[in-house]
């Protein structure tokens, strides 16, 4: 008979269920077992260090539903690692030798058994109404049922732990290659920009010399200037693509990420005025200073705030919040502009790409590889319809008490 | 008499801009598509100034300017590159001046009066 409740008992542990649906089973069969009323199964905190009511099963259902690790009839279980059993002619009160534990109030039969193997995963709780004598034989099976819970619960987390470490494996392997693509078309771009660098130094400088030497003459100018224009603004372009993949050369020093913020957003003044933005400034004052070349950061500002007057043209709220949290700076940017269309999502920090008819799609690449370059992350939070959060933590400088690698 | 300047460059339509333009300058431009080339004509004729590209095939323009500066401590070098970040390094330091390349000659230019000024004083 014992074998009966033992090989369902495994039967339930190690279903596919969910752990509470497997619990409420054995606790279900432990009172049809035992025939005791009531059967909960508390779970332990290992962090709080409390017991948890996880399920309860049987009759009126009123067990406490938290337990200190020292408190009640689960907590002298707990503490002493052995099954406390109680059984007497009249009803148990609220104190039962000296231990308070309303739950067992009112019964007769009182089981308190520990889950545990090397570590303590829970306990269970077995209340019945009437005397019960618990033979030695039926203890000794619950002392095996207690274990086999215990390694259910424990195989449960284990494969929680895996499934959660699995996943961060996985978020941290798509962000390895987002960032190898990243620095692939980095380099790829700079090969590109230096072959095409030169005879674009040859196209514009001949040019300019056929400019000066036909004159004024309108037959040939404006096409003259065309091309001078349009060598111009490919010259540009490449320099972009040279700063982008432009590694070294940083000039750190200690800055305030607050003074550089202020410094792009002064840049925009007249943009913000004329797009009817309106800044709201959110910074905590006299953070800790970060290591950073404040050129480059700067640019990582102009960027976010070009986007998001892009993003605006109709007006808008810009809010710009800092704060210090544990070795970072954080700089949250947020706009009113409607947020990013999620099909686009995975492809802002890609460089050349753009949705606009006149970028060069190296903004948010260069964004991105300053962010980098600087140690920090840069993430963005999509609200669809409302707006875009960037997100950009900098490691406090170490000398100001960041312990940065 | 016309300063003799030598330009060091390894894009043939680059070397011409440079040429004619610097001419226009009333500079006396000689022209040298390597490093090789450019050594061999600081040994046979002497020069006020050297503008150099540092990226070229075969002996770079860095290790070129370490051995002007060896042998003509005083020949005064413009680096000329596509890169802003050489700035930085160690090998440019070396040079008088560094210019970053662009169609618009108007910065290689300037630079290169300031610096045959400075050396008639």
């Amino acid at each position: 008979m014992g074998y009966d409740i033992l090989s369902k008992i495994i039967e339930f542990t190690d279903s596919e269920e969910a752990l509470e649906k497997r619990l409420e089973d054995v606790a279900a069969l432990l009172i049809s077992f035992f025939a005791f009323d009531q059967c909960a199964i508390y779970l332990f905190d290992q962090e709080k260090k409390i017991l948890i009511l996880a399920v309860e099963a049987g009759s009126k259902q009123e067990g406490q539903r938290v337990y200190r690790e020292d408190e009640g009839l689960p907590g002298l279980a707990i503490k002493t690692g052995k099954p406390v059993f109680i059984t007497q002619f009249g009803r148990i009160k609220d104190v039962w030798q000296g231990i308070a534990d309303k739950s067992a109030s009112g019964f007769k039969t009182v089981i308190c058994h520990p889950v545990k193997d090397d570590i303590l995963y829970g306990a269970l709780y077995m209340r019945s109404m009437d005397k019960k004598i618990i033979s030695p034989k039926k203890k000794k099976l619950l002392a095996v049922i207690a274990l086999q819970l215990a390694t259910a619960i424990k195989n449960y987390e284990c494969i929680v732990h895996l499934t959660d470490a699995n996943k961060k494996m996985q978020d941290m392997q798509a962000r390895l290659v987002h960032a190898e693509k990243l620095l692939a078309l980095g380099e790829m771009a700079a090969t590109l920009a230096h072959e095409i660098r030169n005879p674009l130094m040859s196209i514009g400088g001949f040019t300019k010399r056929l400019q000066q030497q036909l004159g004024a003459d309108p037959s040939h100018s404006a096409y003259v200037e065309r091309i001078v224009k349009e060598v111009e603004r490919l010259e540009k372009l490449m320099d972009g693509i040279v700063r982008f993949s432009d590694k070294s050369g940083y000039e750190l020093s200690l800055e305030d990420i607050n003074n550089i913020i202020e410094e792009a957003a002064q840049f925009f003044e007249d943009e913000f005025k004329g797009s009817g933005i309106a800044v709201v400034r959110d910074m905590t004052p006299d953070m800790p200073r970060i290591e950073a070349d404040r050129q480059q950061l700067k640019l990582v500002f102009n960027n976010l705030m070009a986007n998001a007057i892009q993003a605006m043209a109709k007006g808008g709220t810009l809010t710009i919040q800092t704060r210090h949290e544990d070795n970072w700076i954080v700089t949250e940017m947020s706009d009113t502009g409607g947020g990013i269309d999620i099909k686009i999502m995975s492809n802002i920090f890609n460089p050349f790409y753009t949705t606009k008819e006149t970028g060069t799609g190296l903004g948010l690449a260069i964004t991105h590889t300053i962010v980098t370059n600087h140690k920090g992350i840069i993430e963005v939070n999509n609200n669809m319809g409302v707006g875009v959060t960037f997100v950009i933590k900098l490691p406090v400088a170490r000398e100001q008490g960041g312990n940065y690698e | 008499m016309n300063e003799k300047i030598l330009v060091v460059d390894d894009e043939e339509g680059i070397r011409l801009l440079y040429k004619e333009e610097l001419m226009d300058e009333g500079l006396d431009v000689h022209l040298a598509a390597s490093g090789e080339e450019a050594l061999a004509k600081l040994e046979k004729d002497k020069f006020d100034l050297i503008v150099l590209d540092i990226k070229m095939p075969g002996m770079d323009g860095i290790e070129v300017l370490r051995r002007v500066k060896e042998r003509w401590k005083n020949l005064p070098v413009i680096l000329s590159t596509a890169y802003h970040h050489y700035k930085q390094e160690f090998g440019t330091w070396a040079s008088d001046a560094y210019v970053v390349k662009s169609s618009d000659l108007k910065e290689l230019k300037t630079t290169i009066k300031d610096i045959l000024n400075t050396g008639r004083k």
